[in-house]
C-alpha cells in the first residue's frame, strides 16, 4: 500500500520536485500532443514506418547545423533537421520510383545511411561537439529544467524549451484544425481527394515536413526511436474506442495527458529514462485498449463471436 | 554471365582504393599525422596482430552472414521487418544480463532471440487480428520493445554500477573488445544460414514466390516463415554486438539491395549480397581502425552504401550513366533513320524518276532549319548512308548552286525498311487491331525504329505480304530493298 | 456560349503502362454528353487503369484525355469517382455520414467548415440509397451492398457532370444492384454523363445505353445494340493480340525517363 502512496506523491513531495517535475510535465505533455496529431494522420495513411524513417534521417541534419552555429539553439537545427528530413524523403520516393528497389528496402537503405553518416560526422567531431549519442536514441526529457529561461523585454518568461515546444504544439494543433478537412480526404480516398483539386502531392509533402517539425522538435526531450511510439500509439489505442476522427484527435490531447504523468511516475518509482516509460506507459495503455475496446477490441470480438456468430460475415469484410 | 561479378569486384576495389587514397592524401608530403595513419594502415593490412585478426574475420564473416540473410529479406519485401527485429531483442539483451550477471554471450544471444522471437509474434498477431495494419503494428512492436529494453538497461546500470556500460554498446555496436568467443555466435549462425540456404533453396524460393502454391505442393510453409525469422533473430543477435541495434539493418538491406540492381537470380543475388556484405564490413572495419573515434558500425553502412551508389550510377549495364548513355546512342540513331526515311519520301515524291535530290526539298520534309538539315545529312555521310555533290544549276547559272543527295545502296535499303516498317506496323494497327487509320501514324513513328525483323516477317505472314498501305501508298517489299536501286533507278 | 458544346471525356491515343509493361495502348474513345457507358472487357483488359489514368491516378505514357474539353488535371473538379471496393480501407475512423461529406467538399470549400444546408444535403443523398439510418455507423460496420450505396450517395452529393464508377456492381446483393441501376438512369435522365467498369456480360445490354468493348485496345464503342454482338465479343474476349503487346512492350523501354532527357 505504501509502495502505491510513494508511486503517486513521489514525484511531487517536495516544492523543488514539484517545480523540476512540473516542468517535466508540461513538456511531456507538450510532446506528446504535436506527436499524436501529426501520428494520427500518419499513420492513416499506412506511413508508420517512414516517420521512423525520417526521424532517423534527419540526424546529419542536426550535427551539420551544430557544426555550422556552433550552438543547440532550435532554429538552426531545426533547419538543418528539416533539411535532411526532406532530402531523406526525397531519395525514398526516387530510389523506389526510378529504380528497382521496394518501397520498404529504399526506405531502409536511404534512412540508415543518413543515420551513419550523422553518426560519422559525430565521430570525426566528437571533441566540438556535445550531443551525447544515446541521448539521440532516447533524449533525455529530465534534463529539460535545465534549459536557459527565456526573456522577454526582461521579464523572465520560464523556460525556452518549454516555449518552443509549446509554439510548435500550437502550430501544429491549428494546422490540423485548418487543414483538417484536407487531411481527412487524402488519406481516406486519394481520387476524390484530386477529383476536389486538392495537390495531393503537397498534401504529403506538407505532412513529412510537420513531421520532420514534430520530430526535430522532440528529438531532444524524447529521442529519435521514442518519438514513434508517441506519434503511432495513441491513434492505434483510440481507434479501438472512437470511430469517429474527431474524436480520435480530440482524445488524443487527454490521452498526452496520461502519457506524461504515467511516464514520470513509473520513471520516478523504478528510476527508468523518462522518455522510455512515457513510450512504455503508452504501451501499457495500448494494451487494455486493444484487448477491451469496444471498436474491434479482441475479447469484445470474441463475446460477440460467442453471443452471436451470424455477425461473422458483415463484420470481417 | 561472369562479366558482370568481375565488374562488380573491380568496382569494389575501385571504391575501396578511392576511400583509402583519400584518407592518406597520396599526393602530398606526409605529415606527422599522416605517417601514423599509413604506418596503422600497413599494420591493419599486414594483419600480423592476432586480436586484429580475430577482429577482421569476425567482421567479414558477419558482413557474409547479413548479406546473404539480407537477400532474403529485400526480396521479401520484409526490409523494414529486420529493422523492428533488430530493435525488438533489446530487452532480451537486458534480461539475459540481469540472469547471468555477466555478459556471457549465450545468456544474451538467447535472451535476445526469445524476445525476438515475441517481436515476431506480436506483428503478425496484431496485423492478423486485429484492425491494426502492419505498418503500425511494427511501429508499435518497436518503439514499445525498444522503451522496454532501454528502461531495463537502465535500471539494471542503476541496481549494479558501471559493469554494464557494456551493454549500451548494443546500441550503437563496437568492436573493441571483440574476442576470440564472440566470434563464436557469428559462426554459429553464419553455418545455420547457409546450411538451410543450401539445403533448402528450392522450397525457400517457392514459399517466398508463391505461398499459396507452395503450401498445395505440401511444403511446411509456416515452418519454413518460422525458421527464416529465427535465422534472422539468429544474424541480427550474432552482429548486434560489432553493428548495433539501430545500424545491423543497414548491413542487411543495402548490400543485398544493390545486389538486386544488378540481378535478378536468386542464387546470384544471395552470393552477390553476401560478398558486397563481406566487403563493406573489412572496408568499414579498415577505415575505422585507420581514424580514432570513428566508429565501427556507421563507417560499415557509409561503405556499403558508397558501393551502392556506385553501382547505380556507373554499373556497365544497368547504372544510371550507361542507361543514359545507351538512350543518347538509340535517339541518334532514331534521327538518322529518320533523315533517311524522309529521303524515300523525297524521292518518291519525284516517283522515283531522280538519282539525287536537293537538301532544300530534304529540308522541307524534316521541317527543320537549314542548319540542322545539314548536321543531319553530315551524319548520313559520315555512316555511309548517302553522298553529297555541289550542283551547279544547269539552266538557271544564277541562282545559287544546291547541294545534291543521293542515297547510297546502304542508306536505300535502311531508308527503305523503315518505310516498310512504318506501314507495315500502320496495317496491321488497322487491320488487326481495329483502329482508326488516322490515329496509327504517331505510332508507327516511334515503332518503326524498334519493331526488329523478326517480327516483320510475322507481320508478313499475318497481313499475306501486302503491297498497300492503310493510305494506299507502296509498301516497299524485299524485292525493293534488295533490288530496288538499280531496278528503279536504271529506266530513267 | 460555344455552338459545340465540349465533350464530357475524351481521350487520345492514351497508352499506358505498368512497370514499362503496357496495359492500354492507343485508345481513342470520344463520349457525348447524356449518355450511360458501360466499359465491357475480360479480366486485365485495362478497364481499371482507363478510369485510374482518367482520374489522373496514373500518368499515361503517350496521348491525353480531355473533361470537358479541359485537361485532365483542371477538367476533374467536374468527376464524380466511385471507387473499387477493394481500394477502400474500411477501418478507417469515419460514419457514413461523414463520407457523404466529403463529397460536398467541393462546393463549400477546402477550409471552411461544413454548414447545416450541406448536412442536410447529405442526408438527401443518404436517404436517396435508403442509408439514412445508418449515417452514424463506422464504415466498416456495413455489409457490402450498403458500403457501396454509402459511396454511391457521396458521388451523389458531389454534384458532378460526369461519374467515373469502377465496377459498382461486384459483391453487392440483388436489392442494392437494382438501386445502383435505377439511380444510374435516373442520373442520365438529369443530363449527367456515366461511364461504368462492368464485368457482367449477361445485364450489359440491359443497364448500359452505350458499350465500349476493351481489352488492351478499344475494340468496339458504339450504341449497346450495335456493339454487343458475337463477332465482337469473340474479339474482346478471344486473347491478347501478341504482336501488339510484345511491341507495345518495347516502346515503353522507348519511353524511359533517361531518353526523355535527350529529347
Amino acid at each position: 500500500m505504501s509502495s502505491i502512496i510513494t508511486f503517486l506523491t513521489g514525484p511531487w513531495a517536495t516544492p523543488e520536485l514539484i517545480s523540476w517535475n512540473f516542468q517535466i510535465l508540461v513538456m511531456g505533455f507538450l510532446v506528446c500532443i504535436s506527436c499524436a496529431l501529426v501520428g494520427t494522420f500518419v499513420s492513416l495513411r499506412r506511413m508508420s514506418l517512414l516517420g521512423d524513417a525520417i526521424s532517423h534521417g534527419i540526424l546529419p541534419g542536426i550535427v551539420l547545423a551544430y557544426l555550422f552555429t556552433g550552438s543547440l539553439s532550435l532554429f538552426p537545427m531545426w533547419i538543418g533537421a528539416a533539411l535532411a528530413g526532406i532530402a531523406c524523403g526525397v531519395s525514398i520516393q526516387w530510389l523506389h520510383t526510378k529504380t528497382r528497389l521496394r518501397e520498404d528496402a529504399a526506405m531502409g537503405l536511404t534512412f540508415t545511411t543518413f543515420f551513419a553518416l550523422g553518426m560519422v560526422l559525430l565521430g570525426l567531431n566528437a571533441e566540438n561537439i556535445h550531443l551525447d549519442v544515446a541521448c539521440i536514441l532516447y533524449g533525455e526529457i529530465g534534463l529539460i529544467p535545465l534549459e536557459t529561461d527565456w526573456y522577454l523585454f526582461g521579464k523572465n518568461l520560464g523556460n525556452q524549451a518549454i516555449w518552443s515546444m509549446g509554439f510548435i504544439c500550437i502550430f501544429t494543433q491549428l494546422a490540423t484544425f485548418f487543414f483538417y478537412k484536407i487531411l481527412l480526404v487524402t488519406s481516406f480516398d486519394l481520387s476524390l481527394a484530386k477529383s476536389l483539386g486538392i495537390p495531393v502531392n503537397w498534401v504529403q509533402y506538407g505532412l513529412m515536413f510537420f513531421l520532420a517539425l514534430v520530430v526535430v522538435a522532440s528529438f531532444e526531450s524524447v529521442g529519435v526511436i521514442m518519438v514513434l511510439a508517441m506519434m503511432i500509439l495513441p491513434p492505434v489505442s483510440l481507434s479501438f474506442l472512437f470511430t469517429r476522427l474527431p474524436c480520435i484527435l480530440w482524445s488524443c490531447i487527454a490521452l498526452s495527458i496520461f502519457y506524461s504523468l504515467g511516464g514520470i511516475h513509473l520513471a520516478y518509482a523504478m528510476d527508468f529514462p523518462i522518455s522510455a516509460s512515457i513510450a512504455l506507459t503508452a504501451v501499457f495503455i495500448f494494451l487494455p485498449c486493444c484487448l477491451l475496446g469496444s471498436k474491434g477490441g479482441l475479447l469484445i470480438g470474441l463475446f460477440d463471436l460467442v453471443k452471436k456468430p451470424q455477425i461473422e460475415d458483415c463484420s470481417t469484410k | 554471365m561472369s562479366l558482370p561479378r568481375i565488374n562488380f569486384s573491380l568496382l569494389g576495389l575501385l571504391s575501396f582504393g578511392l576511400i583509402s587514397s583519400s584518407m592518406l592524401h597520396a599526393n602530398q608530403p606526409l605529415t606527422a599525422n599522416e605517417e601514423a595513419v599509413l604506418g596503422k594502415a600497413l599494420v591493419f593490412l599486414s594483419f600480423q596482430d592476432p586480436s586484429l585478426r580475430v577482429m577482421v574475420l569476425g567482421v567479414l564473416l558477419m558482413g557474409l552472414n547479413c548479406g546473404l540473410m539480407g537477400g532474403y529479406i529485400v526480396t521479401r519485401r520484409l526490409s523494414m521487418f529486420g529493422d523492428t527485429l533488430s530493435h525488438a531483442v533489446l530487452p532480451g539483451i537486458a534480461v539475459g544480463y540481469s540472469l547471468t550477471q555477466s555478459k556471457n554471450n549465450w545468456a544474451l544471444m538467447l535472451g535476445a532471440t526469445f524476445s525476438g522471437f515475441a517481436g515476431v509474434w506480436f506483428i503478425s498477431f496484431l496485423s492478423r487480428h486485429t484492425k491494426i495494419k502492419t505498418d503500425s503494428a511494427m511501429a508499435i512492436v518497436l518503439s514499445g520493445f525498444y522503451a522496454l529494453g532501454i528502461c531495463l538497461i537502465a535500471y539494471l546500470q542503476k541496481s549494479d554500477g558501471g559493469g554494464v556500460a557494456n551493454l549500451e554498446n548494443y546500441l550503437f555496436g563496437s568492436i573493441v573488445g571483440f574476442s576470440q568467443g564472440d566470434l563464436l555466435p557469428i559462426v554459429c549462425s553464419l553455418i545455420l544460414v547457409l546450411g538451410t540456404f543450401v539445403l533448402f533453396s528450392k522450397e525457400l524460393l517457392a514459399t517466398g514466390f508463391d505461398p499459396s502454391f507452395a503450401r498445395s505442393i505440401g511444403l511446411p510453409v509456416g515452418l519454413l516463415e518460422f525458421s527464416l525469422s529465427a535465422l534472422l533473430t539468429f544474424c541480427i543477435v550474432s552482429s548486434l554486438q560489432i553493428i548495433g541495434v539501430v545500424l545491423v539493418s543497414a548491413l542487411l538491406i543495402i548490400p543485398a539491395a544493390t545486389a538486386a540492381l544488378i540481378t535478378i537470380r536468386m542464387d546470384k543475388l544471395l552470393l552477390l549480397s553476401g560478398v558486397l556484405g563481406a566487403v563493406s564490413g573489412f572496408t568499414g572495419c579498415f577505415i575505422s581502425f585507420l581514424k580514432n573515434g570513428l566508429p565501427v558500425g556507421p563507417v560499415i553502412t557509409l561503405c556499403s552504401a558508397s558501393i551502392f551508389l556506385t553501382i547505380l550510377w556507373l554499373h556497365p549495364s544497368q547504372g544510371r550513366v550507361c542507361l543514359w548513355a545507351r538512350s543518347f546512342k538509340r535517339n541518334q540513331k532514331i534521327r538518322l533513320e529518320n533523315t533517311l526515311k524522309a529521303c524515300y519520301q523525297v524521292l518518291e515524291e519525284l516517283s522515283f524518276l531522280e538519282e539525287s535530290f536537293p537538301q532544300s526539298l530534304l529540308g522541307k520534309r524534316r521541317g527543320k532549319s537549314s542548319g540542322e538539315i545539314e548536321r543531319e545529312i553530315d551524319a548520313l555521310v559520315r555512316h555511309g548512308y548517302a553522298t553529297r555533290v555541289l550542283s551547279v544549276g544547269q539552266k538557271q547559272s544564277d541562282l545559287p548552286p544546291e547541294t545534291m543527295i543521293t542515297l547510297t545502296p546502304s542508306g536505300w535499303e535502311l531508308a527503305c525498311k523503315m518505310i516498310r516498317n512504318h506501314r507495315l506496323w500502320e496495317l496491321y494497327l488497322t487491320q488487326e487491331a481495329s483502329y482508326a487509320a488516322d490515329h496509327v501514324h504517331d505510332d508507327a513513328e516511334k515503332i518503326e525504329h524498334i519493331i526488329g525483323e523478326k517480327t516483320i516477317r510475322q507481320l508478313e505472314r499475318i497481313l499475306s505480304n501486302p503491297r498497300l498501305d492503310p493510305h494506299g501508298k507502296l509498301i516497299p517489299s524485299q524485292l525493293d530493298i534488295e533490288s530496288g536501286w538499280t531496278r528503279e533507278h536504271s529506266s530513267p | 456560349m460555344n455552338s459545340k458544346l465540349p465533350l464530357p471525356l475524351e481521350i487520345h491515343d492514351l497508352t499506358v503502362a505498368y512497370q514499362k509493361k503496357p496495359v492500354l495502348y492507343g485508345i481513342d474513345l470520344e463520349i457525348q454528353e447524356g449518355s450511360l457507358v458501360g466499359i465491357l472487357g475480360p479480366n486485365g483488359a485495362g478497364k481499371s487503369t482507363l478510369i485510374k489514368a482518367v482520374m489522373g491516378m496514373i500518368r499515361p505514357d503517350d496521348g491525353f484525355i480531355k473533361i470537358f474539353g479541359e485537361t485532365n488535371r483542371k477538367g476533374i473538379t467536374r468527376v464524380g469517382y466511385v471507387p473499387q471496393r477493394e481500394n477502400i480501407d474500411w477501418d478507417f475512423p469515419v460514419t457514413a455520414m461523414d463520407v457523404v461529406l466529403m463529397g460536398r467538399i467541393g462546393h463549400t470549400g477546402w477550409f471552411k467548415r461544413f454548414s447545416k444546408r450541406d448536412r442536410i444535403f447529405a442526408a438527401e443523398c443518404l436517404d436517396q440509397m435508403n442509408m439514412l439510418p445508418y449515417a452514424d455507423r463506422q464504415i466498416g460496420n456495413l455489409s457490402g451492398g450498403q458500403q457501396q450505396r454509402i459511396f454511391l450517395a457521396r458521388a451523389l452529393a458531389q454534384q458532378s457532370d460526369l461519374y467515373l464508377m469502377d465496377e459498382p456492381f461486384a459483391g453487392v446483393d440483388a436489392v442494392t444492384e437494382q438501386t445502383i441501376v435505377d439511380l444510374l438512369k435516373q442520373l442520365r435522365n438529369q443530363g449527367k454523363t456515366i461511364v461504368v467498369v462492368h464485368h457482367d456480360l449477361s445485364t450489359a445490354t440491359d443497364y448500359f445505353d452505350f458499350l465500349a468493348l476493351l481489352n488492351f485496345r478499344l475494340i468496339a464503342y458504339g450504341s449497346s445494340g450495335a456493339v454487343f454482338n458475337h463477332d465482337l465479343l469473340q474479339k474482346t474476349y478471344g486473347g491478347k493480340l501478341t504482336v501488339l503487346s510484345e511491341i507495345g512492350e518495347k516502346k515503353m523501354n522507348l519511353n524511359s525517363p533517361e531518353s526523355r532527357l535527350f529529347k
